[in-house]
């Protein structure tokens, strides 16, 4: 199954109400706005409030698993639920910043042959870099990288996201590593 | 003696068709890219999947390490 008709999976979790707002994250979402890049799972990013959480904070996704295993997608892997040839990670909201990239996800449009495109939702190219630069680890840096030489994020939204969430030490620290003058200077 | 007195070839016109390609993939619609990435996936299956076996048959080290 192509990594297409996984994300229509998700679109029909969403139309049926088993996840309220979700939007494609991770390098899928980065496809967006940059060149492919390989990644071996498709990361959805869900809001959480109507999943049953534990004292402990767990978040129970039961319910998106339960949804699956009807839909015959009972395999599981380390890194998420299998749907078709694809394992998809669901990453409950777990922070201020997923929860504004969650509300400013923008659509996308995917072409399914002989029937009408399939508009999914995934998150702005500015929260990507911004959760990258959160998350930090050194593939992320290098999607950061990309974003930048590809020009493919706005720079002023950008700033804006890092300003209202904290980021901005952890953004001079990324320009002070890649070897970069501070594009966000100017910005 | 340094790179610029050094007789090394002009691999500037290498740079940038490299660039017009990365520019060019990332023009490609979301659609396509999708189908992009399946296809690179496919051909790095069987490296992962080589990979991942070998870590599970040495308790996680890779072959020919003690």
């Amino acid at each position: 199954m192509s990594l297409r008709k996984t994300i229509e999976v998700v679109v029909r979790l969403a139309d049926a109400g088993i996840i309220q707002e979700y939007a494609i994250a991770g390098a899928v979402a980065a496809l967006s706005y940059i060149q492919p890049t390989l990644t071996e799972d498709l990361d959805i990013l869900v809001s959480t409030e109507h999943f049953e959480t534990r004292s402990s904070g767990l978040i129970l996704l039961a319910p998106i698993e339960k949804a699956l295993a009807d839909m015959g997608y009972t395999e599981r892997t380390d890194v998420g639920v299998v749907i078709g040839d694809w394992p998809v990670q669901f990453i409950p909201v777990a922070s201020k910043l997923d929860e504004e990239a969650l509300e400013q996800a923008v659509e996308v449009h995917i072409d399914v042959p002989g029937e009408p495109a399939l508009t999914a939702r995934c998150l702005s190219a500015q929260h990507l870099v911004a959760i990258a630069l959160k998350v930090g680890r050194p593939k992320d840096r290098t999607r950061i990288d990309a974003f930048l030489q590809q020009g493919a994020v706005d720079l002023v939204a950008l700033k804006g996201i890092l300003e209202r969430h904290g980021l901005m030490a952890a953004w001079l620290t990324y320009c002070a590593r890649a070897g970069i003058e501070d594009p966000l200077r100017t910005a | 003696m340094n790179d610029s007195e050094a007789n090394y070839p002009d691999i500037s016109d290498i740079l940038a068709r490299k660039e017009a390609g990365r520019r060019q993939r990332a023009a490609l619609s979301f659609t396509e890219k999708l189908d992009a990435l399946d296809a690179l996936r496919k051909r790095v299956q069987p490296i992962v999947r080589a990979r991942k076996l070998r870590e599970r048959g040495q308790g996680g080290r890779p072959v020919g390490e003690a």
